[in-house]
């Protein structure tokens, strides 16, 4: 066995390490101390490693170079090499247990489960057979007759088939090649009713199965049921084939729901944008109407104005000529009454208010105006 | 050399199954890769993510101890350092690389993680806009805090 194989960080110690004696990088006991100019203390080989990727302290991230990393002081190096540990083959069955710096000396010397070459064959062999004979020869079974090498015959005979094995039912001894086969007939086997498939929830030894089958109800009504049974398996077969058809219609249904809904959302929402537009329309109409409304109203006052006023100038001028008109028959009256000395009382009125002189003739038409426009409120 | 790294996670995981810390479980996600972990925090009381139940994966990289192990919150989590995306990673301290300790356990990194549910460190926040509404607005922070607590990180 070379030394050099052996992993002393994957060594099993006896009892827990104390952790200031571990390595902050791989977390187990120290294994070929070294020590750092900032005062910690690693594996060598794990420092070297941490040293490659960064040129820090693992620890406390000062930097650090391969000059600054030194063995650390004697007294830890043997403070964790008189740390007890398992032989490194206690899985394969070695017992041994020994201070950690003795363990090369143990696999060396005198490990029994270290493998070793045949001194003959030169194939592996452990430690504890070495010195016999080689056992790597093929060597007859004196139960199946198979060859098999003299070291696995040990784990063969576990699963010699040509050995006597116990039926785990009637604990009768059988060879191991026929106990399967045993199983399928042992009288004391558990097994279930032949009709189990069909609900008999019986389970026993092989040997109570006829007189249970002489009272079964299950295997009395087994046509019956059996019938039932096969009924059942094709409808739901069809029951099947239906989903499936149902599941291919589905989605072809689902599809024309949606779109026909949308093409009436569509159609509505267009009678809506129509009414809409009308509804604008209709509004800007009869706003333009009610302009045009106030419009015609101005201009119809404006027109009623201009007529009205019109007609009181006309009046007025009817009221002059009467005026005249009146004067004229008056002076005409009283020149016959002047010439026949025949006096009338009801000129005399008209008269004082008729103006006599021309000058008077303006004034009194703008009093006949003022009269006019009062006859007309 | 990875049989290095296994062998101290193994340790590891067995000094973490004989001490569990308090508010968090921790363990592979299969027996047959100890690199990947399945780590649950439940936030410490007077936490403002008290009573929430927060998943992980703890990613343990080939070169461990030398590298970093990284942390990814797969519950969502309204916090400073855990980045608002699918990933939820949180990268600070001690996980960062050029920070990280090789001495430095596992038990250390899930501790910090924990202790950054009672205390987030805003001064190395990924999500910058979070860590301003935690120093400005800690009434609204605190208020989407136990929204997303209530709607991601409820155990059934
Ligand atoms: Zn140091
Ligand atoms: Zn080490
Ligand atoms: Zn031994
Ligand atoms: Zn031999
Ligand atoms: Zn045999
Ligand atoms: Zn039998
Ligand atoms: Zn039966």
């Amino acid at each position: 066995m070379d030394s050099e194989q052996i992993d002393y960080q994957s060594l099993n110690y006896l009892s827990t390490v104390d952790h200031n004696l571990c390595c902050p990088i791989c977390r187990s006991p120290l294994v070929d101390p070294v020590y750092t100019t900032c005062l910690h203390t690693f594996c060598s080989t794990c420092i070297n490693k941490a040293l490659e990727r960064s040129q820090t302290c693992p620890v406390d991230r000062t930097p650090l170079q391969a000059e600054d990393v030194s063995p650390a002081p004697i007294m830890i190096a043997n403070l964790v090499n008189e740390l007890a540990v398992l032989c490194p083959n206690s899985e394969l069955g070695c017992t041994f247990t020994c201070a950690r710096y003795l363990v090369e000396a143990h696999l060396s010397h005198d490990c029994e489960f270290v493998y070793m070459k045949c001194r003959e064959c030169g194939d592996k062999v452990l430690r504890r057979d070495a010195g016999r004979e080689c056992l790597h020869q093929l060597e007859e079974c004196t139960h199946c007759f198979q060859h098999i090498k003299k070291i696995d015959m040990e784990a063969h005979e576990k699963e010699c088939p040509g050995l006597l094995g116990e039926c785990m039912h009637c604990r009768l001894e059988i060879e191991r090649s026929e106990l399967k086969e045993h199983e399928f007939t042992c009288e004391e086997a558990t097994i279930s009713c032949s009709s189990s498939s069909l609900g008999c929830p019986w389970s026993g030894q092989r040997k109570e199965l006829s007189h249970h089958q002489a009272a079964c109800p299950f295997t009395f009504l087994r046509p019956v049921l059996q019938a039932h049974a096969e009924r059942l398996t094709k409808l739901e077969l069809e029951n099947r084939t239906l989903r499936k058809r149902i599941e291919q219609l589905t989605p072809r249904i689902n599809q024309s729901n949606t779109t026909e809904p949308l093409s009436f959302d569509e159609q509505a929402y267009q009678f809506l944008t129509e009414q809409e537009h009308m509804r604008q329309d209709m509004e800007r109409l009869s706003a333009t109407l009610g302009e045009l409304e106030i419009k015609q109203g101005m201009l119809l006052m404006n027109e009623s104005l201009r007529t009205k006023e019109e007609l009181a100038g006309i009046r007025a001028a009817i009221n002059g000529i009467r005026m005249q008109i009146h004067w004229l028959l008056t002076v005409r009256v009283h020149g016959t009454e002047h010439r026949h000395v025949v006096g009338g009382g009801a000129g005399t009125p008209s008269n004082s208010a008729g103006p006599s002189h021309p000058a008077e003739h303006s004034a009194s038409r703008r009093l006949s105006d003022n009269f006019g426009q009062g006859v007309k409120l | 050399m990875s049989s290095g790294s296994l062998r101290r996670i193994t340790k590891e995981l067995t000094e973490l199954n004989e001490n569990p810390p308090s508010g968090v479980t921790a363990c592979p996600i299969s027996d047959s890769d100890l690199y990947k972990w399945n780590v649950t925090l439940t936030a410490p009381k007077g936490s403002l993510y008290y009573g929430g139940v927060f998943h992980l994966n703890l990613t343990l990289p080939s070169e461990y101890p030398f590298k970093p192990p990284t942390l990814n919150f797969t519950t969502k989590i309204y916090h400073p350092n855990v980045s608002n995306d699918d990933k939820g990673s949180m990268c600070l301290g001690i996980l960062r690389a050029e920070n990280w300790k090789p001495s430095c356990k596992i038990l250390a990194v899930l501790e910090m993680a924990r202790g950054l549910l009672l205390e987030p460190n805003v001064d190395d926040a990924v999500e910058t806009n979070i860590a301003d509404q935690y120093k400005n607005d800690r009434a609204g922070f605190e208020k989407t805090v136990k929204q997303w607590i209530k709607n991601h990180a409820k155990e059934k």
